[in-house]
């Protein structure tokens, strides 16, 4: 009984634990796609702020610097995103993709540039648990939601807020109308280019922090192609949780288990192979976008463009 | 009217699109409290002046004078802060938001931290007292009728509290006493002090609200005058110039047609019993509808919109499934598992023509062979030969007088006339000797566009297809029908033959007096 009871507990800050990129990549993603602009890019945002945030850290030894680093590296993609997308109206996906691919690259080039080839890593600390005071003290329940990183407690905040800002207050409806109607946006006075940027911005910034989280909680050093697809997976949970926050939080808990799950599995046994397993959530996003696809709903201009003279009906 | 103040001057303005010139030296002037009717045939430029106006579109060159001052519009923003509201002729309104939520966006509310839009609401159900409107505010605009959409279109404007109202087309999508109720809410604002511009192309209106009129043709300058001058004939002289031939026109024809022989042994091409429809909530919408329609006949229906027209249109069309009741095609009953009537040959002319019946981002020729593309004489071995395709577009586009740089141009720049012009030759170049359902065909049309799509139906008529032609138009019905058929709240309460046709038995039909 016992055991079982530790195997929960244990499985259960795992979740959390691992929840924390999906939860800030996709809430990151989803911002930017509630005003129209779908960000394709969010896994080579990703890989570039992993790199940079970890090379920043390690040079400074400073974790606090690095993950600054990583959210004004991402701040910038999303400024040049915002331009090619917003300013000079060019085709999001063409953007996003070469984002993508140049994020990646620039993901390895820099170490490679800064550390040189190496046999032995460079290592930082991972990041420290951060107990809350009383609250991590529960018994059981304790330790799993308030004996955790300041990551996890950040990204479930974010999604809060994000919440309420984009369902309680005008300036969520305004930001969120960018994305449905942009020219009755415009019409009723509200700037569709500068909802762009912000949200732009402000969702690169998460997706660095989301980036920078892996080197730093998970491995302790950057390695090529980190992310192991989680970007694709935030695209991914912004259309399981129909681009809204909430949803997207449980959406990202779901798919940590199922990573956790992968993961224990694997070392418990060699019966199923491990390809397999790394599978599992893609699998699931077929299966649950299946299930939920009538209901889902996805912001009506996502992915347009919007140029006040053109017509667009 | 007295010579008023003027407020608002546009003088020379002119705007093209890529080589397309739909604004050229234009001038217009606007007075204090007046209600001031634009008008042109499809095209003309009436919505391009106004977007200039409202800082939606940018002019090439011209100015804005408002109170004799310079303005420089560069967004719509400037355009509310300078107190000038924009009714659109396509509704900007976010389907699945609230009334209050679509009409409220943008302006800044009470609580702007909590959105507890109550002080909203309260505003707005006294603006809605105020001028006669019933709306419920709460539920989402997307379930919303179209005339009411576009009546919270209306509101949108009045809640910004502004002086200068632009109102494209706004009673495209009324009924005749929602029009009525419109036109003392005008009145009501200009005595309050706004100045209205008005775009329309039922010269009644004009006749019985403006105060003056100014006249566009193909982007030009015709003239400007007041009501005192105008008539209908001299207005359509100067929309179309000598387009239209007044003594062939159905519209202006003094000539008193009987309504076709019905002979009872012939079967009819169509044949409707004990139809109903239930919606997804359990809302009956139509209820044991019957009516049969003969060759060489147009059969109309009349009645308010929302009174089941659009469940009719759409269950024989296969779009919405019948509850209960036959349908019978040529005598062959058809179970309308799928789309049958339509894979029959039905020709459809739906209501919403952008949202049922166009593609805005493909091309003008690929909207015009939308649902013929597998037919002759466009595929060939399976594949569509877009020569063919072209041909075919190009001289539709003649033909239809649809205004357009050609069958390659975006779908989307057509102007809302010209979108309509799009569906008609579309039904018409395809119809072939099957069904014709037209919902509104003349939606939007100038006044020469609606004569010719009346001839083209009379045509069909003489040479003995048969028709279905729901329309809110009464006038129209009255002009074209062999019997029309009256619904009201999902029913038909009456049919009537031509030769009964009264104008007023059939207003009282439709709000529920059975006959
Ligand atoms: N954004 C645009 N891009 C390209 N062409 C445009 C655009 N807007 C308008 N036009 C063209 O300008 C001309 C005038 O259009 P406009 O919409 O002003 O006509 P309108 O007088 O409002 O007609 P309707 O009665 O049919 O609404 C048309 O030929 C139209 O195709
Ligand atoms: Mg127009």
């Amino acid at each position: 009984m016992d055991q079982i009871l530790h195997e929960v507990a244990f499985f259960l800050k795992q979740m959390m634990l691992t929840m924390v990129p999906f939860i800030l990549a996709a809430q990151g993603t989803m911002l930017a796609g509630r005003t129209g602009v779908f960000n394709v890019a969010t896994e080579g945002i990703m890989l570039t702020t992993a790199s940079v945030g970890f090379i920043i850290a390690f040079q400074s030894n400073s974790i606090l610097l690095g993950m600054v680093a990583a959210m004004l590296v991402g701040g910038l993609f999303g400024l040049v995103m915002a331009y090619m997308t917003t300013s000079l109206k060019l085709n999001q996906f063409v953007i996003g993709l070469a984002f993508f691919f140049l994020g990646t690259g620039i993901s390895t080039l820099i170490p490679k540039l800064i550390f040189g080839v190496s046999l032995v890593q460079p290592v930082i600390p991972t990041l420290q648990n951060l107990p809350i005071p009383l609250l991590s003290k529960i018994p059981f329940l304790g330790d799993i939601f308030f004996n955790q990183n300041i990551l996890v407690y950040v990204s479930v905040l974010v999604s809060l807020l994000l919440y309420y800002f984009l369902y309680r207050t005008s300036f969520g409806l305004e930001m969120r109308s960018v994305g449905e109607n942009p020219k009755m946006a415009d019409s009723l006075g509200i700037n569709v280019f500068r909802q762009r940027y912000v949200a732009i911005i402000i969702g690169c910034m998460l997706i660095g922090l989301a980036g920078v989280y892996l080197p730093m909680v998970y491995t302790g050093t950057f390695t090529e192609q980190i992310t192991k697809g989680r970007g694709w997976l935030a695209s991914a949970l912004c259309f399981f949780g129909g681009w809204r926050p909430l949803p997207i939080l449980y959406g990202s808990l779901f798919f940590a288990g199922i990573e956790v799950l992968a993961y224990r599995v694997q070392i418990g046994t060699s019966a199923i192979p491990y390809q397999f397993l790394i599978m599992l959530p893609y699998v699931a996003t077929i299966v649950v976008m299946v299930l939920t696809f009538k209901r889902s709903t996805t912001p009506k201009f996502l992915g347009s463009n919007y140029d006040r003279e053109k017509r667009t009906l | 009217m007295e010579q008023n103040e003027v407020i608002l001057q546009m003088v020379d303005i002119c705007k093209a699109f890529d080589g397309n010139q739909a604004l050229d030296h234009v001038n217009f002037e606007l007075g204090a409290r007046e209600i001031h009717g634009l008008l042109g045939g499809n095209g003309a430029g009436k919505t391009t002046l106004m977007n200039v106006l409202y800082g939606l579109y940018k002019q090439d060159s011209g100015d804005i004078l408002l109170k004799g001052k310079k303005l420089r519009i560069a967004s719509p923003r400037d355009a509310i802060r300078n107190g000038i509201g924009m009714v659109h002729q396509h509704f900007l309104q976010i389907n699945n938001w609230s009334v209050v939520q679509n009409v409220v966006l943008g302006s800044s509310v009470q609580n702007k931290w909590t959105m507890n839009l109550a002080p909203e609401v309260a505003k707005l159900q006294k603006l809605c007292d105020r001028f006669a409107i019933d709306i419920d505010l709460q539920v989402e605009v997307g379930e919303l009728p179209m005339g009411t959409r576009q009546k919270v279109e209306i509101l949108k404007a009045l809640y910004r509290g502004v002086d200068i109202l632009i109102l494209d087309e706004p009673t495209t999508n009324l009924t005749p006493q929602e029009v009525d109720a419109l036109f003392v809410s005008l009145k009501v604002m200009v005595d309050e002090g706004l100045s209205i511009v008005f775009i329309t192309h039922k010269l009644r209106e004009v006749l019985s609200v403006c105060d003056r009129i100014t006249l566009l043709r193909n982007g030009k300058n015709v003239t400007c005058m007041p009501r005192s001058e105008a008539n209908e004939e001299t207005l359509v002289r100067g929309m179309v110039g000598e387009d239209l031939n007044v003594k062939d026109s159905v519209i202006f024809s003094k000539e008193i047609r009987e309504g076709t022989k019905i002979d009872e042994v012939v079967t009819p091409v169509l044949e409707v019993k004990g139809l109903r429809h239930v919606t997804e909530q359990g809302i009956e919408r139509l209820k044991d509808v019957t009516f049969s329609i003969h060759p060489g006949e147009i059969f109309g229906i009349a009645g308010v919109a929302g009174n089941g027209q659009l469940e009719l249109a759409e269950t024989l069309v296969g779009v919405q499934s019948k509850a209960g009741g036959t349908i019978k095609y040529n005598g062959r009953e058809l179970n309308m598992v799928t789309a049958e009537l339509l894979q029959q040959g039905l020709t459809y002319i739906p209501e919403d023509r952008l949202g049922d019946g166009y593609l805005p981002k493909v091309n003008v020729a690929q909207n015009l062979i939308l649902g013929a593309q597998h037919k002759q004489p466009y595929s060939k071995n399976g594949f569509i030969d877009w020569r063919k395709v072209f041909e075919a577009s190009w001289e539709m586009i003649k033909e239809y007088n649809i205004k357009t740089s050609g069958p390659k141009d975006t779908a989307a720049n057509l102007s809302g006339g010209n979108i309509q012009r799009v569906m008609i030759a579309r039904a018409f170049s395809h119809v072939g000797d099957s069904l014709m359902l037209a919902h509104c065909p003349t939606r939007g049309l100038d006044i020469p566009s609606m004569d010719f799509v009346y001839k083209k139906l009379l045509a069909r008529k003489m040479q003995g297809y048969a028709t279905l032609l729901i329309s809110e138009d009464l006038d129209e019905l009255l002009l074209l029908c062999d019997r029309i058929g009256v619904m009201y709240r999902g029913e038909l309460v009456g049919i009537l033959h031509r030769s009964q046709f009264d104008k007023y038995e059939i207003g009282r039909m439709m709000s529920g007096v059975k006959s």
